[in-house]
């Protein structure tokens, strides 16, 4: 997807793609890449990306030109995958302004197998079921964007299926 | 040193503007130091939201215009203890006599959001402040075993605190039971256990130890500054953009203090810490090494952190009951620390206080931690 590697990978990333105007854009496509952005019907599919530093190994979730780490720009770009264990979670009751979504919600703090954690909404998952270390997987879900426009793409967290 | 500490009340004030609630901290200031707005060489001024360009020169042209320097600073929850800070090496480099740090803040009502319209963050649903503690909270909880009245009786010790404070935004004092009950922001922590957003103005003046008699000061009265630390976020494998991610943040700077200072936590009289909700004081009080990581809670619990304790912590009040104006809040600090130090206290006078600490946190990963010393 990306045309370019290294440090200019992330702005080319952000450049709109003008073949998805009827269907969800991700909210960050330094963060969400979605898989099925050719005009197909079916489910939103993607993985959650971000950047690997060359030098010093350190992983980033989401945009990076420098490396967080060592301030080193030979990053190269990786899919992070779909799956994680939630590090924390809480039963949000009073929403943040422009919350677009249902009250109370669940925010998930999830730990990424290659280091990086993820905040995102936590769903389909009763409340008394949720537990720290519990295997979660990523999905995404369409949401109405703030200021008109397509719907935004919003990656969120549910409990993994395998229950492994 | 610090040589003046102003303070006006903070809490909801319709009627007046922010450049009112500064005057009225810097005057104190002026009049507690002994010494006249002219004295003043450098000004720098906290604050947050915007109120037009340049206010800390319109707020202060009030008092007359002297040429002097004037800075704006702008360093999220921070501002305040930044503007101190920068004041501090304004003088330690010797380039001038007397230094204003004031901050003053009119924070709008309702949760506190970091992000601008649209950004990921607001459909993510993490541009919360207290989901950010409340996540923190959770996972400390399961870590260390603390229960829920551990992190309530943080905001219990806060209140009965502020209940001897006239400058304080709550003052009324209220159960572990009535803290749990109050409603939930998020799960863990109820409204009790979160800062109000406040307004309210601080100033201190600082002036060199061997300046002070230029200028008439009364040496007894005024306050060393032992260590002035200002960091940012440093990579923590983790990523950087969520302060739920680095909670103990905070160490490394204090690090930097106690060396600066030639101090350690067991010189440590009292504190003030960010506890912009109950979780920030255990993990702060933690971060700086007063009590092993884990066991702030059970000191707590103990009594430990409360005005008759061995280690008093918020003495005024802290963000709980004092609420917060971003601005003003890390100069607020300062100004409780040196009430302390000169054991002008009253009723909150902590005994034998000769080493205060003020910590101070900011979105960014920011961390101010100054050491305070008497004499």
């Amino acid at each position: 997807m990306l045309g370019m590697v290294g440090q200019w990978a992330c702005i080319m990333a952000d450049m709109p793609n003008t073949n998805q105007s009827v269907l969800p854009v991700s909210i960050d496509h330094n963060r969400l890449k979605l898989t099925n952005d050719d005009a197909n019907n079916g489910p939103l599919g993607g993985t959650l990306t971000g950047f690997r530093c060359k030098e010093c190994g350190a992983s980033v979730f989401g945009p990076a030109i420098f490396c967080q780490s060592c301030t080193s720009t030979d990053l190269e770009p990786v899919d992070l995958g779909d799956q994680g264990v939630l590090y924390s979670f809480t039963i949000v009751r009073i929403p943040p302004a422009g919350w677009p979504g249902d009250v109370p919600y669940v925010l998930g703090q999830v730990e990424l197998p290659s280091g990086p954690q993820v905040l995102a909404e936590v769903i389909d998952c009763e409340h008394s079921d949720l537990k720290i270390g519990m295997p979660v997987e990523m999905t995404i879900q369409a949401v109405p964007a703030e200021n008109g426009g397509p719907d935004k793409a919003v990656y969120k967290w549910r409990p993994a299926k395998s229950g492994e | 040193m610090v040589v003046g500490v102003g303070l006006h009340p903070f809490g909801r004030f319709p009627d007046k503007d922010l450049s009112a609630l500064a005057i009225e901290a810097v005057l104190p200031a002026l009049k507690d130091a002994g010494v006249k707005w002219k004295d003043i060489a450098i000004a720098y001024f906290g604050h947050v939201y915007y109120q037009g360009m340049s206010v800390g020169e319109t707020t202060l042209s009030k008092l007359g215009l002297t040429g002097v320097p004037i800075v704006n600073v702008e360093n999220a929850c921070s501002s305040g203890s930044t503007a101190f800070w920068q004041a501090y090496w304004g003088i330690t480099t010797g380039l001038y006599d007397m230094a204003l740090a004031f901050g003053a803040e009119k924070v709008p009502r309702g949760p506190v959001t970091v992000t601008a319209e649209d950004s990921p963050e607001r459909y993510i649903g993490g541009d919360h402040m207290m989901a950010g503690y409340a996540l923190r909270s959770k996972r400390y909880m399961e870590d260390t075993g603390a229960p829920a009245t551990a992190l309530a009786q943080v905001s219990v010790k806060a209140r009965q605190n502020a209940s001897m404070n006239p400058y304080a935004h709550r003052k009324d004092t209220y159960t572990i039971e009535e803290v749990l009950n109050s409603r939930m922001v998020a799960d863990p922590l109820t409204l009790f256990q979160c800062c109000p957003t406040s307004e309210g103005g601080a100033a201190a003046v600082l002036c060199a130890r061997e300046n002070l008699a230029d200028y008439g000061i009364d040496e007894s009265r005024a306050v060393s500054i032992a260590a002035a630390v200002l960091t940012s976020g440093d990579y923590n494998g983790r990523g950087a953009d969520h302060s739920a991610f680095s909670p103990y943040r905070t160490e490394p700077a204090a690090l930097q203090a106690y060396e600066m200072s030639g101090l350690g936590p067991e010189d440590v009289d009292l504190v003030q810490v960010h506890d912009a909700a109950t979780i920030g004081e255990l993990q702060q009080i933690e971060a700086l090494h007063l009590f092993p990581f884990g066991e702030a809670w059970q000191g707590t619990v103990e009594g430990r952190t409360a005005l008759s304790g061995d280690i008093p912590v918020n003495t005024d009040g802290g963000l709980l009951a004092m609420g917060h104006p971003f601005g003003a809040s890390g100069i607020r600090m300062i100004h409780e620390t040196v009430t302390q130090l000169r054991g002008e206290a009253g009723p909150r006078q902590v005994a034998n206080a000769r080493v205060g600490v003020a910590q101070c946190s900011g979105a960014g990963d920011v961390t101010t931690v100054h050491i305070l010393k008497k004499g």
